[in-house]
C-alpha cells in the first residue's frame, strides 16, 4: 500500500516537470478576445479625420516616472542614455527609467508585454509592430491627441501615414530605410575587379573570385531574408508591380519561380555562398561573420542604416564602399524604402503628455536630436535632420546610402511583408530560401510554398 | 470565551495549512491556472493579439497533419532516445570508476560534476557553437591531421548529434546519484562473489546493476522528462536549423507562442508533449515490475 503511494507521488512529480512546459504555452495568455481585426483591412493609410489635440499640458511640478524601451547596439544605448539624461535635466520632476538590450530576443519580450498591457510608457518599435500588435489601435496611444506637445509637422505626411493604422497615429517615424549593396573594395581589387555597378558585373565577378582568390571567396553573402528581399527587388524591377497591393499578392507562381531561379543562379555562379556554407560559419549575423570581417565575403545587401555597423566590423586595411542599386535588373526601379522604426506611446500610459514631451525632445529639439545623432538612421524629423546637418553628425556612408536608396526605389511595402510567420527564422521565407539552397525543394515547389505561406498571412 | 477557544482550535488544526499557504498560492497561480487555461486555449485559435475567433479541434488536427510539427516530434524522439541511454551509460561508467579508491578522487568528482552545472547555461551553448563552426576548434584539430573538416552546424545529420553531445556532456547530476547508489552496495556481496571466482564484469552485471536498478529507474524517468523538454541547446546553437533538423518540440512551442503568437496551437503542442511524457513515464513505471529490484519486497 505504502509503495503504491510512493509510486503515485513519483508519477505526480514526473508529471509536474512536463506540466511546467505546458504552463509555458498558456501562461502568457490574457483575455483579449474582444480584440477583433478585420482581415485584409490592415492597410496603414487611413482617410479618417485625425483626432484633435486634447490640450494636455506637461506636468513640470509633480514627480513623475516614465519607462522608455529600445533595442540596439552600444553606440545607440550610449547616445540615447545621454539624451534621456538631458531630458531629465530639462524636466527635473520627470524621472525616465530606461529598458534596453540587443535585438536578439527583444521582439519576443516586447510582444508579451504589449499583449499583457505591461509595456513601458515610451517604446522604440519596429514599423510592422503597429499592424502586428495593434491592428485595432489597442496597444498604442493616438499621437494626434498630443500633437500640441509632439510636433508632428516635422515629419512628412507619407511617413506619418505609414504609421497611421485603425485611424490612429500610433507611432512617429524615426527614420526611413531601404536595402542597398555595400562592397569590400579591397577584396575586389585583389580579384582585379572594380566593385559591381550592375547585376552583370556581379554575376561576372563570381567565377573570377573563385579562380583568382579561391573557393572561400564570394562577391556577396546573402542569408535567407536578404535573398527574399533581393528577389522582390528583382521581380519588381522586371515586372513593374508591387509585391503586395490591396492585400493581394501581385505575382503569379511562375513569376516567383523566375525570381527563385535568379536567386539560385547567384549560388550556381559562385556569386554567393550556399545557405549551408553561411550557417556553417556559426555567426549570428553577417556583421559578426569572420568571413565578412576579413574580406572573404566581399559584399552585402543591407539596410542603408547598417553601413557603420558593417564598416566597423571589417579588419584594418579593408576598404568599405557604398554600392548602388542595379539598374539592369529590369525596366523599373524595383525595391522599397520603409519606416525603419518608430517611437510610440503605450495606450495604457498614465502620462501621455510627458511621454510626448520626451519623444519631441529626442527627435525635434536641438539638444535631444544632437545627442541622438544618427544612431537610428538619417532622421525623418526635419528639425532633427537640420541639427545633424548643422553639427556635422551625418556619417558620409550612411547619408550616401540613404540618399541612393530613397532616390531610387519606387514601390510601396505592405507591412505584412514583415509578418512573423514569414520573416522569422522558422517562417516561410527561411524555409523557402534554405529549402532551395539545400536542394530540398525545386523552384516550382518552393514557389508554391511561398505563395501559400504569403496568402495564409494576407488572409488572416 | 468559547469563541476564543474555537479560534485557537481552528488555528491548531490548520496551522500546517497556513505554513504551506505561500507555496500553495504559487502552485495554484503559476502551475494549476496556466495548466488549466492552456488546456482551454488548446481548443481555440487563440492569437496573442487577435484573441479567439474559433473553437474546436483545429490545433490538434494541425499537429497530426502538418509535416513541420510531425518532424519536430520525430526529432524530439530521436534526441531523447539518443541522449538518455548515452547519458545514463556514461554517468554510470564514470561513477563506477570514481567509486574506486584512487588518489585525488574528490577532484575528479568535482571536475566531472561541473559540466552539469554549466551545461544548461547560455554561455556554454555559445561556446559549443564556436567549437563546432566551420573554422572552429574541432575542424582546426582535424586539419592538423590532414582531415577535411565537417559542416557540424549546417549539415542536418550532424547538427542533431552536436546538440545531443551537449546534453550527454552534462552527465554530472546523474553520475552523483549513481555514485551514491554504488556506495550503498554492500562490499560483502563483492567479496563473496570474488571467493566464488566471479570476474569484475560478472560482479558488475550480476551484483551492481541489479542492486542499483531503483536508481537507474529514477534517473531514467527524470532524464526522459528533461530530454523531452530540452530547449537551450537547439535555441542558442542552431536555432532549430539546419532545415529544422534540430527543431525540438519545445522550441517549436516557443516559436509558435512567442514569435508567431499562435497561443492556441502552442498550448495544444504543449499538451501533446505532456501526454507523451506522461505515457512514457507510465510505461516506464509499468515496465519496472520486470527489471527494477526493491529490497523491501521479497528481494525485488
Amino acid at each position: 500500500m505504502k509503495k503504491s503511494i510512493k509510486r503515485a507521488v513519483s508519477l505526480a512529480l514526473a508529471s509536474t516537470m512536463a506540466l511546467s512546459l505546458a504552463a509555458c504555452g498558456g501562461g502568457q495568455a490574457t483575455e483579449s478576445a474582444a480584440q477583433t481585426s478585420d482581415p485584409g483591412n490592415n492597410a496603414p493609410e487611413t482617410t479618417a479625420e485625425p483626432a484633435a489635440a486634447e490640450g494636455l499640458e506637461v506636468n513640470t511640478t509633480d514627480p513623475i516616472t516614465l519607462t522608455f524601451s529600445w533595442w540596439g547596439g552600444d553606440a545607440r544605448h550610449e547616445a540615447t542614455q545621454n539624451a534621456v539624461k538631458k531630458f531629465m535635466e530639462k524636466y527635473p520632476n520627470i524621472k525616465v527609467e530606461n529598458q534596453f538590450a540587443a535585438w536578439s530576443g527583444w521582439e519576443d519580450k516586447m510582444s508579451a508585454s504589449f499583449a499583457t498591457g505591461t509595456a513601458p510608457d515610451v517604446n522604440q518599435i519596429n514599423w510592422n509592430w503597429i499592424t502586428s500588435f495593434s491592428s485595432d489601435g489597442s496597444a498604442f496611444y493616438d499621437l494626434n491627441k498630443v500633437s500640441d506637445i509632439l510636433d508632428l509637422t516635422q515629419f512628412s505626411e507619407s511617413a506619418l501615414a505609414d504609421c497611421n493604422v485603425a485611424g490612429k497615429q500610433q507611432g512617429v517615424p524615426v527614420a526611413l530605410t531601404g536595402r542597398i549593396f555595400y562592397w569590400n573594395k579591397t577584396t575586389f581589387e585583389k580579384a582585379g575587379l572594380d566593385t559591381p555597378k550592375s547585376l552583370a558585373d556581379l554575376m561576372a565577378a563570381g567565377p573570377v573570385f573563385k579562380e583568382k582568390l579561391g573557393d572561400e571567396y564570394y562577391p556577396i553573402a546573402l542569408a535567407e531574408y536578404d535573398r527574399m528581399i533581393l528577389m522582390v527587388f528583382y521581380l519588381e524591377s522586371k515586372y513593374g508591380k508591387p509585391w503586395v497591393e490591396n492585400n493581394q499578392l501581385q505575382y503569379s507562381q511562375e513569376e516567383i519561380q523566375d525570381g527563385l531561379e535568379f536567386i539560385q543562379s547567384l549560388e550556381d555562379n559562385h556569386v554567393t555562398n550556399t545557405i549551408k556554407g553561411i550557417a556553417g560559419d556559426g555567426a549570428d549575423s553577417l556583421d559578426k561573420n569572420p568571413k565578412w570581417m576579413d574580406g572573404r565575403y566581399a559584399g552585402i545587401f543591407e539596410w542603408d542604416s547598417a553601413a557603420s555597423k558593417f564598416e566597423g566590423a571589417l579588419i584594418d586595411g579593408e576598404e568599405f564602399v557604398v554600392g548602388q542599386e542595379f539598374e539592369d535588373m529590369g525596366d523599373w526601379n524595383g525595391g522599397y524604402a520603409k519606416v525603419s522604426m518608430c517611437f510610440a506611446i503605450s495606450e495604457n500610459t498614465e502620462h501621455p503628455a510627458e511621454c510626448a514631451a520626451l519623444i519631441n525632445f529626442l527627435l525635434n529639439e536641438q539638444e535631444g536630436a544632437e545627442l541622438m545623432g544618427i544612431e537610428r538612421g538619417i532622421p525623418c524629423s526635419q528639425a532633427g535632420l537640420k541639427v545633424c546637418e548643422d553639427k556635422g553628425l551625418l556619417s558620409d556612408k550612411v547619408a550616401e546610402a540613404n540618399a541612393k536608396v530613397l532616390g531610387y526605389v519606387e514601390f510601396p511595402l505592405d507591412p505584412k511583408f514583415e509578418s512573423a510567420a514569414l520573416k522569422n527564422s522558422d517562417g516561410t521565407y527561411y524555409d523557402v530560401m534554405a529549402g532551395v539552397s539545400y536542394g530540398d525543394y525545386d523552384v516550382e515547389e518552393a514557389a508554391e510554398i511561398l505563395v501559400e505561406g504569403i496568402e495564409d498571412v494576407l488572409n488572416k | 470565551m468559547s469563541n476564543n477557544k474555537g479560534y485557537k482550535k481552528w488555528i491548531s488544526e490548520n496551522l500546517g495549512m497556513m505554513f504551506i499557504l505561500p507555496w500553495l498560492i504559487g502552485f495554484l497561480v503559476f502551475k494549476v491556472y496556466p495548466f488549466g487555461s492552456s488546456l482551454f486555449y488548446s481548443f481555440t485559435d487563440y492569437h496573442l493579439f487577435d484573441g479567439i475567433r474559433e473553437y474546436g479541434m483545429m490545433n490538434y488536427v494541425e499537429i497530426f497533419t502538418k509535416s513541420k510539427i510531425i518532424k519536430a516530434f520525430k526529432v524530439t524522439f530521436t534526441y531523447a532516445f539518443m541522449t538518455v541511454p548515452l547519458k545514463l551509460a556514461f554517468a554510470l561508467f564514470i561513477a563506477y570508476i570514481l567509486n574506486f579508491k584512487i588518489k585525488g578522487v574528490n577532484l575528479f568528482r568535482v571536475a566531472y560534476y561541473v559540466p552539469s552545472i554549466l551545461g544548461g547555461s547560455i554561455a556554454i551553448a555559445v561556446l559549443w557553437k564556436a567549437i563546432f563552426k566551420s573554422d572552429g576548434i574541432i575542424n582546426m584539430i582535424l586539419a592538423i591531421f590532414g582531415i577535411q573538416g565537417l559542416d557540424w552546424l549546417s549539415e542536418p545529420s550532424y547538427a542533431l548529434f552536436i546538440i545531443c553531445l551537449l546534453r550527454v556532456w552534462q552527465f554530472g547530476s546523474a553520475m552523483v546519484i549513481f555514485l551514491a547508489a554504488l556506495k550503498n552496495v554492500s562490499q560483502d556481496l563483492y567479496e563473496a562473489a570474488s571467493i566464488d571466482g566471479a570476474s569484475k564484469w560478472r560482479q558488475f552485471f550480476s551484483i551492481t546493476i541489479p542492486i542499483i536498478t531503483p536508481v537507474i529507474f529514477y534517473n531514467l524517468v527524470t532524464q526522459l522528462c528533461e530530454a523531452f523538454q530540452e530547449f537551450n541547446g537547439p535555441y542558442i546553437i542552431t536555432s532549430g536549423g539546419p532545415r529544422n533538423a534540430t527543431t525540438l518540440i519545445s522550441l517549436l512551442i516557443y516559436n509558435n507562442a512567442f514569435k508567431s503568437y499562435e497561443m492556441g496551437l502552442a498550448s495544444a503542442q504543449a499538451w501533446c508533449l505532456f501526454i507523451l511524457v506522461c505515457t512514457l513515464t507510465v510505461v516506464a513505471f509499468i515496465s519496472q515490475k520486470k527489471w527494477v529490484y526493491y529490497s523491501d519486497e521479497d528481494g525485488r
